[in-house]
């Protein structure tokens, strides 16, 4: 008998109750992200206030160095945050993964090679690599997520490589090939399916990790436009008045924090809810 | 009693004499010692005929020398510098300049008028690029003759009354002839060889400029410092952690602080004079005219008519500023046109409802579902900040653009090019304290920084005229004829205002003068460090 929907979600928030905490704040900033245009009371990009005016009632979180309401910018942050958060690690980890997938199940000489293009990709420092390719692309949005996805491509290569070198041992494997399965039929029917828990797993540990990088691209001036309200850009901003205007820097650093904190709670908990290893299980 | 009386008498004198022999200590110039400054970029190129950033002059001022200077003493005034003396003939078309004897370069050639011939024939040669002192001394001077090895004399097309004022700029400054026929240019860090107070020690791209002291110096005991570093600091943040950490002793440079700036720098230190000042220098909008869609100049006219100047000194400059003008008065005096005049002129006038409503009626003429642009911007000091409130104000005519962010220098290279459509700020600033500098920078049809490559005739006319014009108050009638043309006229350069700013000065830094250019007095000659 299958068990109300409610009832198994209480259910594992009971046996994970940081990983429901982090979903919680997920949902919350989803929604945020989502409703942007009609929770936001001001245009994002409207300087049409007095600079640093201090929170108040009228500006709960104040105004910044050019009369921009920083709650609104805030608010449209999130929405640019988790695009870029999700997209670049949907793309990355996809493209990442099914070439990890193809190539451990292939072997030989093709793996080895693809390995070492992913050694010299891993290699290289993740932030510097970023910085080298957003001074190459151009400042935008989307080379952001391009970016993003060539960082995450090998790690998730490497990774779900790993899981299929086993897969591809595995007796119903073999047994496949021994009935004359064409090689894109056991891998789309029988070796994907069973990396599917570790890719989504990649995916939501690795959408707090691409928030960070975005915040820090924008940090130091190669992430998204400077008029765009990314958080990293609205920290570099909150530099020049740290003393007199501390909220500037406050709320976008509290905002990349408790996203990042929130995410990777949530990570951790499907994590130990997918892995037979630890803890748990869905069953 | 009487014994103790005398013992405090005794010791009030000795603390005077020592008050007082500390007092002359400290007036007296001391040798030794290193100032420490900033660049806000990278100048990648160091050729100070060939340039226009301020970095290069900056990078470069105290190694060079010119025929004459502006007085670090009195920055108001003229002195000479390798020139002893000079003479003009009294139709005012010849002058002669007569060249100090004994002048070595710091490689340790001697020096001669044929170096004086060779540079000015290259500043001044018709194919040669040199967007200050070419732009400010090609409308006037026709020739540079060298009449023996320490005399030179310039001939002039006409009697042009700032000539003096021009050529003592810090742009103006004589290379080597054996440099030059050696190198080509001037870019490179060996062929930094001056006559200059200090030598080129070293360059290090992105971080380090550094000068020590040229002690063949021909002012006898001159320089007082060994050295000059130049940090290369880019971006305000960085510029004020150095200032607030004591890494600096001056910041008398564009960018100037902000008040929220020199408010925390003055929390930081006490040991500083925090002043505000001008620095000679215009915020402009560009605009090219010479690709869609400024080329039409219904648009030049909506984007000028769009633009809230007093919203933009307000918060980019934090109201430190002079919006609309085209000279500003309190640094050219009534060669300005009165700003009551200039503040009721469209565009500037507020409120602006009746400039936005026909700012939006012009851009719906041409493109009625909205106009799409790039606006390009240089990343140094706050022209990112700028750019966005541009961006935000340009949105409410129906023009959205899109910022194009680009490094000092590159940025530089596109605009020289002309490789834009939009330059959301720039800051130009004057290479002499006279209004013609304005013209020869900006306006006229060979301005060094005629970015947006307008041409109008009449504008060429009226600024030769002022220039040939030795009667003041008839300059004066011809200045104000020019502003309020190029005001009424959908020029490629919109005037946004005169930048003010704050600055300081560490109280160890003395014999330092600020200058009525931000290039000027920047070699340091007579600078010194108290203990």
């Amino acid at each position: 008998m299958r068990r109300p929907p409610l009832r198994t979600l209480g259910r594992l928030a009971g046996r994970q109750p940081l990983g429901a905490a982090g979903a919680g704040i997920v949902v919350v900033l989803v929604l945020t992200a989502v409703f942007a245009p009609e929770l936001a009371p001001h245009g994002a990009k409207d300087a049409a206030f007095s600079p640093y005016l201090p929170p108040s009632a009228a500006f709960p979180l104040g105004t910044d160095h050019l009369g921009r309401d920083m709650l609104s910018r805030v608010i449209w942050g999130a929405r640019l945050s988790l695009w870029v958060g999700l997209v670049s690690v949907l793309v990355g980890v996809t493209l990442g993964g099914l070439w990890g997938v193809v190539t451990a199940y292939v072997g030989g000489v093709a793996d080895s090679a693809s390995q070492r293009v992913v050694d010299t990709l891993m290699a290289l420092p993740p932030i510097i690599l970023a910085l080298s390719l957003m001074a190459a692309l151009g400042q935008s949005v989307n080379n952001v997520i391009i970016a993003l996805a060539v960082l995450l491509t090998p790690t998730a290569a490497r990774t779900l490589r790993s899981l299929v070198l086993s897969i591809r041992e595995s007796p119903y494997i073999e047994a496949a090939r021994a009935v004359g399965c064409p090689h894109w039929r056991v891998i789309a029917l029988h070796v994907l399916p069973n990396t599917l828990a570790t890719y989504i797993v990649l995916v939501t540990v690795n959408i707090s990790y691409a928030i960070v990088v975005e915040a820090s691209l924008s940090f130091l001036g190669l992430g998204a436009p400077p008029d765009e309200p990314s958080w990293g850009a609205m920290l570099t901003a909150g530099t020049q008045a740290l003393e007199s205007a501390p909220w500037m820097f406050l709320f976008p650093g509290l905002a990349i924090s408790v996203t990042v904190f929130g995410l990777n709670l949530l990570g951790d908990a499907i994590r130990d809810l997918t892995d037979p290893r630890l803890r748990g299980g869905l069953g | 009693m009487r014994a103790l009386l005398s013992i405090c008498a005794v010791a009030i004198a000795a603390a005077v004499v020592l008050a007082a022999g500390g007092a002359a200590a400290q007036d007296k110039p001391r040798y030794g010692g290193v100032l420490n400054w900033f660049d806000y970029g990278d100048p990648g190129r160091l050729d100070v005929h060939a340039e226009s950033p301020l970095v290069v002059q900056q990078a470069t001022a105290g190694v060079y020398s010119g025929v004459i200077h502006y007085d670090p003493d009195d920055p108001s005034k003229i002195a000479p510098d390798l020139a002893e003396r000079w003479t003009v003939s009294p139709d005012g078309k010849t002058y002669t300049f007569h060249l100090r004897k004994g002048v070595t370069w710091h490689d340790g050639q001697p020096f001669s008028a044929a170096d004086v011939k060779a540079s000015f024939d290259r500043i001044l040669h018709p194919d040669f690029k040199s967007p200050k002192c070419g732009a400010a001394l090609k409308p006037m001077v026709a020739s540079v003759e060298v009449q023996d090895p320490h005399t030179v004399q310039f001939r002039l097309k006409f009697a042009a009354a700032p000539f003096l004022g021009n050529l003592a700029s810090s742009w103006c400054r004589v290379a080597a002839k054996h440099v030059l026929e050696k190198y080509g240019d001037l870019n490179a860090p060996d062929a930094q060889i001056g006559t200059g107070p200090f030598r080129f020690k070293r360059y290090e791209r992105g971080n380090l400029i550094e000068w020590e002291r040229n002690k063949d110096y021909f002012v006898r005991g001159l320089p007082y410092l060994d050295g000059v570093r130049q940090y290369i600091l880019v971006g305000g943040p960085t510029q004020l952690a150095a200032a607030k950490a004591g890494r600096v002793m001056l910041w008398d440079a564009w960018p100037p602080m902000k008040k929220t700036q020199a408010d925390e720098l003055a929390r930081a230190r006490t040991d500083v004079d925090i002043y505000q000042a001008s620095i000679n220098t215009i915020y402009l909008l560009y605009m090219n005219t010479q690709k869609p869609p400024f080329s039409n100049p219904d648009l030049r006219r909506a984007v000028s008519l769009a633009l809230d100047r007093q919203e933009l000194v307000a918060k980019a400059l934090e109201g430190a500023g002079v919006p609309c003008a085209l000279l500003d008065p309190k640094l050219v005096g009534d060669f300005a046109l009165p700003l009551e005049e200039v503040q009721k002129l469209p565009g500037c006038r507020q409120p602006k409802d009746a400039d936005l409503a026909e700012a939006k009626r012009l851009v719906e003429k041409h493109h009625p579902a909205g106009l799409e642009i790039e606006v390009a911007v240089r990343t140094v000091g706050n022209y990112v900040d700028r750019a966005q409130l541009v961006l935000a104000q340009l949105r409410r005519v129906g023009i959205r653009g899109t910022l194009k962010s680009y490094e000092s220098a590159a940025g530089y290279a596109v605009f020289g090019k002309g490789e834009f459509t939009m330059i959301a700020a720039q800051d130009r600033s004057m290479d002499t304290p006279d209004p013609e500098s304005l013209f020869s920078v900006v306006y006229s049809t060979n301005a060094g920084s005629n970015y947006g490559r307008w041409a109008d005739p009449k504008v060429d006319d009226l600024a030769e005229r002022a220039l040939r014009e030795s009667s003041r108050d008839k300059r004066k009638q011809l200045y104000w004829e020019l502003q309020r043309h190029i005001l009424a006229s959908p020029t490629a350069a919109v005037p946004i205002a005169w930048v003010e700013g704050w600055f300081f000065v560490d109280k160890k830094v003395r014999g330092y003068k600020p200058a009525l250019t931000t290039y000027d007095n920047n070699t340091f000659m007579k600078v010194w460090l108290a203990e």
